[in-house]
């Protein structure tokens, strides 16, 4: 190091909740009691003085409207001393790796030592909200101290049934495009020619590896038992199919579009869950006797225009964190992306291929290369593991540490697609 | 200043009428575009593309297709497919084919580019003609037609000099078969060093922007210097302009547009308009300077103004104009002399002290007019000014062109304004329909071609009088 006295943030280590389907058995966890799981389970397996952690980043994607400080009420209800500083963050679905490179930030700029980012999101408990018309008719009468009882009749009679008292269901849609993110992933299939072969194969591939993952006990360390209400203690992830195959898949049928080529099969579902990793700067970890996983050697943030393409940004995160890297791509051992849907990742890895791309969106003189999507995401991803919107990030930051300690391998890259047409990639280094 | 047979034709009873009487179709109402430009001007509309061989432009024309948002069609030619397939690829717009056969039944594309290039000996035209007879029908209801070729006058070899050129009169009938259902077709004539200044060219005339120019050539040379990038949006951005006669119809229309696009704008007009003048700089944060263009000061006034609020000129817009017809016979020597005085004379000596404080890549747009280029009965103060403009342009671009700065000139055939509406009725009935698309154009249709031209992706375009007409009848 040119620089002894620069500081520098490393991963101690992470752990995660079960990813369970929505509307399952973590149906009575808030957003804020998956996350309070996931940091007891990160402070079970990473005992460290409660009065050492500094502070922490949350993030969510379905914020609960009342409570939107997640970190803060996840520091109450797990008993940590009140001193934690606390935020909450939402980037979409890159939210907790951008929790993740806050908190390095962070510690390399020495505002902490030791730091607590993460994410979690109850799919569940998505918010049904009534509608505004019904507030703005109300408010006026139950807010004004001079309303009268014939007032609240008279405001029985303005309601509309129709308009006023049916609640708005939530959906994943764009604002912008009014597009749900399917229908735009199925359009990103159609433009790239990614069949719908291709996608089962990929999803196939996904369920196999994380099953095979799980029956190895590869996840063992990453995941964190959860304890329901009612006593009884989830153990496990429920939405991988290692034993689904290409014929079973094949016969699904289109879930966005008529003749379309996205199904429920090659797509991630609605998935409760959270994730939680734990900073550190290097020499306070060796201080405190812990043993870092990796470092963040580099990322980067991106948008795209979410009337083209929506979900093709990590095609420019992920050669931008290389080139801050200062890496090739003969440099990167392990390449992981989130799999919004097959077609998305698929689209992506092709776009990389391009010249063109990379010259007229990035500004370089030479493409990433095609990748072969057997040589990405070698535990598996979203698609069998499932997407708890804020957890994926942390999620693949916590596989690919631990890979990068098990197998000697020095650094892998990561890439997320995101709702408003974001991006993010970064790349970790073993230390 | 609306068109009523447009109004007319978008009653659903009185289409149905019309239908089941066998009547004339009334004039399409054409697709414009007024919003800021775009990254992607022709999304995700089908682009079919003919050509003879692999081209010089092919891989050009991939680009600029698949980076303007279309999707291309294009024929089974290994080669010719590996080029679109390698641009297209980065852009999810990857080529499919545009055998007939393979297409379904209802397919109908916005675009037709056909690029001859290739083309040297007159039998070649059969492939034109065969590309163009199997596709026209299915083009889209304003769709757009683009022929690529060389110039005429470049060509060494005699025979392809001839085809080039008759390509033009191709293109100018085409133009006229397919004027009914607002589509237009126009030829680009470009050498062989200009190659990279063709993509914005076509991303405006293959654009919605476009929509009242048609059966016109353009000439793509490398003739002026050019050293600025070319952004896709926000052309204009940090740009300071000039517009005269910007106080109201075409000139205000001008000055939003070329404001919309990010330029700084000056708006002059006569002492007169000062409360339309004001109005419009509000509305576009412009700046309003008070003087008569004819006042032999008007120069100098520019020059002051300019160099206390701004550092020099970008782009000059010579807009202000005025009609005073009469026949030859009965036309008072004041009337002439004021038309040709603002018309003319006063741009030779405003422009003269304007070019000092012009920097490097600045655009000048002269307005002249298709009566200029045709004549016309009781114009003859008129003609006489407007053509004298495409004479100083086409003079003034090659003294300018190593500065990078290019000089055109746009014709404005019948535009629906104030001072059209004061035509006589019978005659504004006849005249409005005498061009392809059966209807007048608007300030904006103007507005967006000279707000192109200002850009710095038209430096392939200097010395040109292009057309803004709808293709009318009358005029070479």
């Amino acid at each position: 190091m040119k620089n002894p006295k620069k500081r520098r943030a490393v991963i101690i280590g992470g752990v995660r909740t079960p990813f369970l389907r929505a509307f399952g058995d973590f149906m009575p966890l808030s957003t804020i009691d998956l996350g309070a799981q996931a940091v007891k389970g990160l402070l079970k397996q990473f005992p460290i003085a409660w009065k050492e952690i500094d502070s922490m980043i949350w993030s969510g994607v379905i914020l609960p409207s009342a409570t939107v400080n997640v970190g803060r009420e996840i520091i109450f209800d797990l008993g940590l001393p009140m001193e934690i500083e606390a935020y909450t963050i939402t980037r979409v679905c890159t939210s907790s790796l951008c929790a993740i490179t806050l908190a390095a930030s962070a510690i390399e700029r020495g505002e902490a030592d030791v730091m607590i980012a993460g994410g979690s999101d109850s799919t569940s408990n998505a918010e049904v909200k009534m509608p505004q018309s019904l507030v703005h008719k109300f408010a006026p009468v139950v807010l004004s101290p001079k309303s009268t009882v014939k007032d609240y009749f008279r405001l029985l009679t303005k309601l509309n049934p129709k308009n006023d008292l049916i609640p708005q269901r939530p959906a994943i849609r764009e604002r912008l495009t009014g597009e749900l993110m399917g229908e735009s992933a199925e359009k990103m299939a159609a433009r790239n020619q990614i069949d719908r072969k291709s996608q089962d194969t990929f999803a196939m591939q996904s369920h196999q590896r994380a099953a095979k993952a799980i029956e190895t006990g590869r996840f063992a360390s990453e995941i964190t038992p959860v304890e329901l209400p009612n006593m009884k203690k989830i153990y496990a992830d429920n939405i991988v199919r290692g034993n689904t195959s290409l014929d079973k898949l094949s016969k699904l049928k289109p879930a966005f579009a008529k003749n379309g080529t996205l199904t429920a099969g090659n797509s991630s579902t609605l998935t409760d869950g959270a994730a939680a990793v734990l900073l550190m700067e290097f020499e306070k970890a060796k201080s405190l006797g812990f043993s870092p996983l990796s470092s963040i050697r580099s990322w980067s943030y991106d948008a795209v225009d979410p009337t083209d393409q929506l979900l093709i940004g990590p095609a420019i995160s992920m050669p931008k964190a290389m080139q801050k890297a200062g890496m090739i791509p003969m440099d990167i051992d392990l390449i992981d992306i989130h799999e919004a849907f097959a077609a998305q990742v698929l689209s992506v890895l092709k776009v990389l291929g391009s010249n063109q791309f990379a010259k007229d969106r990035l500004g370089f003189d030479k493409a990433f290369g095609e990748i072969d999507p057997k040589d990405i995401n070698i535990h598996g991803g979203s698609i069998a593991l499932g997407h708890p919107f804020a957890a994926t990030g942390a999620r693949m930051v916590i596989t690919m540490a631990n890979e990068l300690k098990l197998s000697g391998k020095s650094t892998a890259l990561l890439g997320i697609c995101g709702a408003g047409a974001l991006s993010a990639a970064a790349i970790l280094e073993a230390v | 200043m609306s068109d009523y047979l447009i109004q007319l034709s978008k009653n659903p009873i009185i289409q149905k009428l019309i239908n089941t009487m066998g009547l004339p179709k009334p004039p399409v109402e054409l697709n414009r575009n007024n919003l800021p430009w775009e990254e992607r001007p022709f999304n995700d509309q089908p682009v079919m593309i003919g050509q003879i061989q692999q081209t010089a432009f092919t891989k050009t024309v991939a680009e600029t297709v698949v980076k303007g948002g279309g999707n291309p069609f294009i024929e089974k030619d290994e080669a010719i497919f590996d080029i679109f397939h390698q641009a297209g690829k980065g852009y999810g717009r990857l080529p499919q084919s545009n055998v007939i056969d393979e297409i379904h039944e209802n397919f109908a594309p916005k675009i037709l580019i056909f690029d001859a290039t290739n083309l040297h000996k007159p039998e070649g035209l059969n492939q034109v003609y065969s590309f163009f007879q199997s596709h026209l029908r299915s083009l889209a209801i304003c769709g757009r037609v683009v022929i690529l070729s060389q110039p005429p006058a470049t060509q060494t070899d005699i025979s392809a000099a001839a085809t080039a050129r008759a390509l033009e009169g191709f293109v100018r009938a085409m133009a006229r078969e397919i004027g009914f259902k607002g589509a237009t077709a126009n030829i680009v004539y470009v050498t062989p060093d200009a190659e990279s200044r063709l993509e914005p060219v076509l991303r405006f005339l293959l654009s919605e922007r476009s929509a009242y120019i048609s059966g016109q050539p353009l000439y793509i040379t490398a003739q002026v210097i050019s050293d600025e990038s070319i952004p896709k949006i926000r052309p204009l951005d940090g740009k300071t302009a000039l517009v005269t006669g910007a106080a109201q119809g075409i000139g205000a229309a001008i000055a939003r547009t070329i404001a919309r696009e990010g330029a700084r704008v000056i708006i002059m007009d006569r002492p007169s308009e000062d409360i339309p003048a004001g109005k419009l700089a509000a509305e576009i944060q412009g700046s309003v300077l008070c003087c008569d263009i004819t006042t032999p000061s008007a120069g100098d006034q520019i020059v002051e103004m300019v160099s206390k609020t701004f550092n020099g000129l970008d782009i000059v817009v010579h807009n202000a104009g005025i009609t005073r017809d009469k026949l030859l016979v009965n036309m008072k020597p004041e009337i002439w002399d004021q038309v040709l005085d603002v018309n003319f004379r006063a741009i030779l000596r405003v422009n003269e002290k304007l070019l000092p404080i012009m920097h490097n890549n600045a655009r000048i747009v002269c307005l002249s007019s298709v009566s200029g280029i045709a004549g016309n009965r009781g114009q003859t103060n008129y003609a006489a000014s407007k053509a004298g403009v495409i004479g100083f342009i086409s003079a003034l671009a090659p003294k300018v062109s190593d500065k990078g700065i290019a000089v055109n000139a746009v014709a404005p055939g019948f535009i629906e304004t104030q001072m059209t509406a004061r035509i006589p009725f019978v005659t504004q009935l006849v005249a409005r329909r005498l061009n392809n698309l059966n209807q007048g154009g608007t300030p904006d249709d103007v507005a967006e071609a000279i707000t192109f031209l200002c850009s710095p992706g038209a430096s392939g375009l200097t010395g040109q009088v292009l057309r803004i007409c709808g293709g009318a009848l009358i005029g070479a």
